[in-house]
């Protein structure tokens, strides 16, 4: 049992803004009350008391971000290392830190619960394993399902009621948790070195099947299917300039059903060509604001080192093409693919420069707190040990114009960061880091510090120096227990998955499994993700 | 100056970035004694290993055969690092300046990602040297590196700058990926200049080329004349008078660029 | 190490078996080392966009010297033995329609006609495949091969879809590498001395450590080396400590200090195994067995580990040392 005392607790949910007042822990949850002789009491007088850090959207495991760290160990060798020690394995930090490293990385955050945003269900049982070495962070997973050609194929005949079972079929198939969209149409277009780029056009391959129509039939499935994660969508087109026509209208097309836009910094580009390349975040957070049913993730970028990893197969040839730099592909046989290509942004760069100012402008346009949250798309726009960066270029708006007077002189002409002088509060930083991301999860024992919640809690000091506040926590309790204590990691624990089990006509397995022997190169019994492979599993049921 | 006197070949290979005349120019004679060595997975002292002579200098001198010893003069900036003997693999990677002189053999990855300094091998060295490690976009970027005997694969891969000879014989893929600089060779085996961008390769005997090479033509350029002139002061000797021969112009890499100079010596007759 | 120098862009095997027309087959022989390859993925199927089965599909082998799988190829191009990298590198100047020396390529094996042909070819198919076997991966240039075979792929994409695969060896290979990725971020030649992974071939990887006896120890699992390593390699692990966990005997058996019999992964013990196009298989055993797994017995060896004194001195600081 456990008391924290003295801290101000931020707890947005729960309308808790600030107040000093004790947090008590018992069996891994949040109390009312503990009494008697076995409590620990944690001092937290100067600190701010935060419900644990939850990321909507990032790349930490399977098939695609393991690709990645075969492409580019001088990125290991520069990064921070983790020794081995009694408590903790070794490992790297960096671009693409290996998975013992990611959970003491997140821990060094604060960060309590993560969403592996991009899993094909044909390498599942990979994206697991790798999330079961990941120590401290609960999970979650989007499976990729938006370019299954299977799921296409009847959306091509209109057999839309059939698609759903199938596509939930996959989803339990995976152990998944959500379903991710990514460049509907565009990644099977890929197949054959093309794109789909235009949302009304037929994706190559098709004649009635269109990026538009993926989009909406899809967002539809998951509503019927009560999934609590709303369909997770990377719209067409991203990063190319101009594509804020195609966000706005993909918005037009999910038509009241709800939608999780990802890094949206990456859709929100104006202009014709790389040189007239501007921000048109007014026009999209206007838009955005009136749309109640959708949430999204900034995506923003920092200068420096990444690497790009995405399912975004023609972005990624796009992108080797434009730098030169090394670039990875892998065409997931009927399903989706994946693009790697190291990337460094520069504040000399005009076109960087521009989407470092979109991410931020997002984030402070967008009127409501719990719909827009702090993301990179790790380790595409920067790696998620950057976030304490963004809190305070949020928080602090004289600190963000010194930045801002860095930027190449032509970029201040086509971004509107300038104009901004909103600063986050901190209790908008704990809705947009865990209470947000927790509630667009669907996960209602995340993101707070109710009764009845996670004991998942960080302790910061409060420190005007946001980025070293964010970045050092005193303490953080994941599931009640202490894990990082004045700053070290001292305990090793085990995070869980959560996955669904959604409801779904089991008799869609007589039409998958001829079809699947035919197009696929496994055996059809190989195919679904065994339970064990997962440990300790929290299974939520659907519909 | 400092004397490091190596008792007896370690039993399996030691990691010494700590023999480095930026660590020991102001460390009194204990102190060095006490400088960490790596052996294996432990961590034990400079004079487990090694007699001390000395303290508090920028001269460093180690003498034996420490072709076991790895690191040495890791990222050094100044000072003289001198080897009696052999070295072992990383010797003078990431230097900045400085000099370091090898009487006998230095095995592989010599000068790696170095950025300026001067490195002398009486021997023999390995491959990968000047060269960018596994992944790294950029090898050297200035300095000097010259080996009196052969060296091995790689030489000068990835290197931006700066300048390489190998009096003797380099192994396969000399100038691999090369940006710029120039590698100046007593011969050379396959696949000289594979994938050159930029940079010059001098070869003073005939080597092999690869179908991506173009033949220019054969001339005298007068840079060499004044560049003949510097390299004498390093011991190199590069001929250029029109009585002896001409070079023997080539370009390439076709495939991926056509800025790469690829000059071999014909003798007169 | 090829993936490290410019990318890798492949696909999974499924892909080939949909879309292929055009499959090369360099420096590998399949009809023996990988005997349900072209029935199961790449020539004989009726893939969903190849519906005429073998008919729709040109095969390529390109080898030094006629092989089984010569027989199945619709073009054979035979070059001379370690000329891969020269040909391979002027193909990729002849795709950017780049000039080459006419009279070097013929010192390849094949024209200048041969190759501006099959340069034609490769921007002309639909979906095109390189799959490179130890022909290339093994002879002299090694990961340089494999690199320019990665390199001539990824350029082709500016004209058609064009993908690679190297054809892997026998065993868990790929899953090996895919689980030393994952926990060190290092596929291969991992050094873990100083307390964290460092990585570096021909430093770390184990036939060279094993060869110049930088080791004083070695333990051995699913592996043989004593059967295929150098002398020098051999006879150091005869001389140091060495142990076995191999449900066989093995050559490196009787060398070591140690065997230790172990059940059969994918009989007795469960796993995965991670296919060429690292997609992930979970093995069923179906057999029980006397003997433990290999997990079973490294966990018994690491409980001993653990109580012995931490090797790091209390004070260790991390020195950085790439």
């Amino acid at each position: 049992m456990l008391r924290i005392t003295g801290g101000k607790v931020y707890d947005p949910a729960n309308d808790v803004n600030g107040e000093v007042r004790d947090v008590c822990i018992s069996d891994g949850r949040i109390v009312a009350e503990v009494a008697g002789a076995d409590v620990r009491t944690i001092d937290a007088a100067g600190m701010v008391v935060f419900p644990g850090g939850v990321d909507v959207h990032t790349h930490v495991a399977g098939g695609a971000l393991n690709f990645a760290r075969a492409m580019t160990p001088e990125n290991h060798r520069a990064a921070a290392k983790f020794t081995h020690s009694p408590e903790l394995r070794a490992g790297v930090g960096g671009t693409t830190p290996s998975t013992f490293a990611t959970g003491y990385l997140y821990a060094g955050l604060g960060y309590t619960t993560v969403n592996e945003a991009a899993v094909p269900v044909l390498s599942a049982r990979h994206t697991h394993e790798e999330l079961r070495d990941t120590p401290l962070v609960d999970k979650t997973c989007c499976v990729l399902m938006a370019n299954n050609e299977l799921i296409l194929d009847l959306l091509e005949e209109g057999e839309t009621e059939r698609a759903k079972h199938l596509l939930a079929w996959h989803l339990w198939a995976a152990k998944g948790y959500g379903v991710k969209a990514v460049n509907p149409g565009g990644v099977t277009a890929w197949k054959w070195g093309k794109d789909a780029k235009i949302l009304s056009e037929p994706v190559p391959g098709y004649s009635k099947v269109t990026p538009a129509k993926i989009i909406s039939s899809m967002a539809a499935m998951v509503d019927e299917l009560k999934l609590p994660h709303p369909m997770h969508l990377h719209c067409n087109n991203l990063g190319a300039p101009g594509n804020i026509d195609t966000t706005i209208e993909t918005m037009k097309v999910l038509d009241g059903h709800r939608a999780h836009m990802a890094h949206l910094q990456f859709h929100s580009y104006g202009g014709d060509d790389w040189d007239t390349l501007r921000s048109e975040s007014v026009r999209l957070a206007e838009f955005f604001n009136g749309q109640p049913n959708l949430t999204a993730d900034a995506g923003a970028i920092l200068f420096g080192d990444s690497v790009t990893i995405t399912a975004d197969g023609p972005w990624q040839h796009l992108l080797y093409q434009l730098t030169g730099r090394k670039w990875g592909n892998l065409d997931v046989e009927n399903e989706t693919g994946c693009g790697v290509v190291p990337y460094t942004y520069k504040g000399t760069n005009m076109v960087n420069a521009v989407q470092w100012a979109v991410g931020l402008e997002l984030l402070l346009l967008i009127d409501d707190p719990w719909r827009i949250y702090l993301t990179t798309d790790h380790p595409n726009g920067a790696c998620f040990w950057r976030y304490p960066e963004i809190i305070h270029l949020l928080m602090n708006a004289d600190f963000r114009r010194e930045c801002i007077d860095k930027l190449p002189e032509k970029a201040l002409k086509r971004i509107h960061l300038p104009g901004i002088d909103r600063e986050y509060t901190l209790s908008e930083i704990a809705i947009i880091i865990s209470a947000g991301p927790a509630r667009a999860l669907g996960m209602p024992q995340k993101g707070h510090l109710g009764v009845g919640a996670d004991a998942d809690v960080a302790l910061y000091n409060d420190d005007p120096d946001r980025e070293r506040m964010f970045g050092h926590p005193r303490y953080l309790l994941k599931g009640g227990e202490v894990v990082v204590e004045e700053g070290d990691i001292r305990k090793m624990v085990d995070g869980r998955e959560c996955i669904v089990r959604p409801s779904f006509d089991k008799n869609i397995e007589e039409y998958l499994r001829p079809l699947f022997e035919q197009y696929y190169t496994m055996s059809f019994d190989n195919y679904p993700v065994e339970m064990d492979r997962l440990e300790g599993a929290d299974i939520r049921e659907c519909g | 100056m400092i004397t490091l006197t190596l008792k007896e070949q370690p039993e399996v290979p030691i990691e010494a970035e700590a023999l480095s005349p930026d660590v020991v120019a102001e460390l009194g004679n204990d102190e060095l004694r006490a400088l960490p060595i790596f052996f294996g997975k432990r961590q034990l002292r400079l004079d487990d290993f090694f007699e001390v002579e000395g303290e508090a200098s920028e001269e460093l001198e180690i003498h034996g055969d420490a072709s076991r010893v790895k690191w040495l003069g890791r990222g050094m900036t100044r000072g003289q690092l001198r080897i009696v003997g052999n070295a072992g693999m990383h010797l003078g990677a990431f230097m900045k300046g400085g000099a370091i002189d090898v009487s006998g053999n230095a095995s592989d990855w010599v000068g790696a990602e170095m950025s300026g300094g001067l490195i002398r091998i009486g021997g023999n060295v390995g491959g990968q040297i000047g060269a960018a490690y596994r992944g790294s976009l950029t090898g050297m970027t200035a300095g000097t590196i010259v080996v009196e005997g052969s060296a091995g694969l790689e030489v000068g891969m990835r290197m931006k700058r700066g300048t390489i000879v190998v009096k003797g014989m380099a192994k396969d893929f000399t100038g691999l990926e090369m940006k710029g600089g120039t590698i100046i060779l007593g011969g050379a085996e396959l696949r000289t200049g594979a994938w050159m961008n930029r940079g010059t390769i001098i070869s003073l005997t005939p080597i092999p080329l690869l179908p991506t090479f173009a033949y220019n033509c054969s001339y005298n350029p007068t840079f060499l004349r004044i560049y003949s002139r510097e390299l004498e002061t390093l011991g190199v000797s590069l001929p250029f008078e029109e009585s002896e021969g001409s070079y023997e112009l080539y370009s390439g890499d076709a495939a991926v660029s056509r800025k790469g100079e690829l000059l071999v010596w014909k003798p007169a007759g | 190490m090829a993936a490290q120098l410019g990318g890798k862009v492949t696909c999974t095997l499924g892909e080939v078996k949909n879309r292929a027309d055009f499959i090369i087959y360099w420096g590998g022989n399949p009809a023996d080392c990988h005997p349900l390859h072209f029935s199961r993925y790449t020539l004989i199927p009726k893939g969903k966009h190849v519906p005429e089965g073998r008919k729709g599909r040109t095969m390529v082998l390109v080898d030094v010297r006629e092989t089984p799988s010569a027989k199945h190829a619709d073009i054979l191009l035979q070059i001379k033995p370690g000329k891969d990298f020269e040909v391979i590198t002027t193909l990729r100047a002849l795709v950017k329609n780049q000039p080459v020396d006419a009279a070097r390529v013929a010192e390849t094996g094949l024209t200048l006609e041969q190759m501006q042909d099959f340069v034609d070819r490769m921007k002309n198919a639909r979906f095109g495949v390189l799959f490179f076997g130890m022909g290339l991966s093994m002879t002299r240039g090694k990961h340089m091969n494999s690199a320019a075979a990665l390199a001539l792929v990824a350029e082709l994409n500016a004209y058609t879809k064009f993908v690679s695969m190297p054809m892997r060896g026998h065993g868990n290979v790929t899953g090996a590498d895919v689980v030393m990725r994952w926990t060190t971020g290092f596929p291969f030649g991992v050094s873990m001395s100083r307390g964290y992974p460092r990585f570096n071939p021909g430093e770390f990887s184990t036939i060279d450590v094993l060869v110049r006896g930088d080791n004083d120890a070695t333990l051995v699992l699913g592996a043989d080396p004593g059967a295929t390593m150098p002398q020098p390699a051999i006879d150091h692990l005869a001389r140091t400590p060495t142990i076995v966990l191999d449900p066989k005997v093995t050559h490196t058996s009787r060398l070591a200090r140690v065997h230790i019999t172990t059940a059969t992964t994918g009989i007795s013990a469960p796993g995965t195994v991670y296919r060429m196009d690292e997609i992930p298989l979970p093995l069923k055993p179906i057999l029980e067995s006397p003997y433990p797994t290999d997990e079973e017995v490294v966990h018994r060896i690491l409980e001993k580990v653990k109580e012995k004194p931490a090797w790091l001195p209390a004070s260790f600081k991390e020195v950085p040392c790439a």
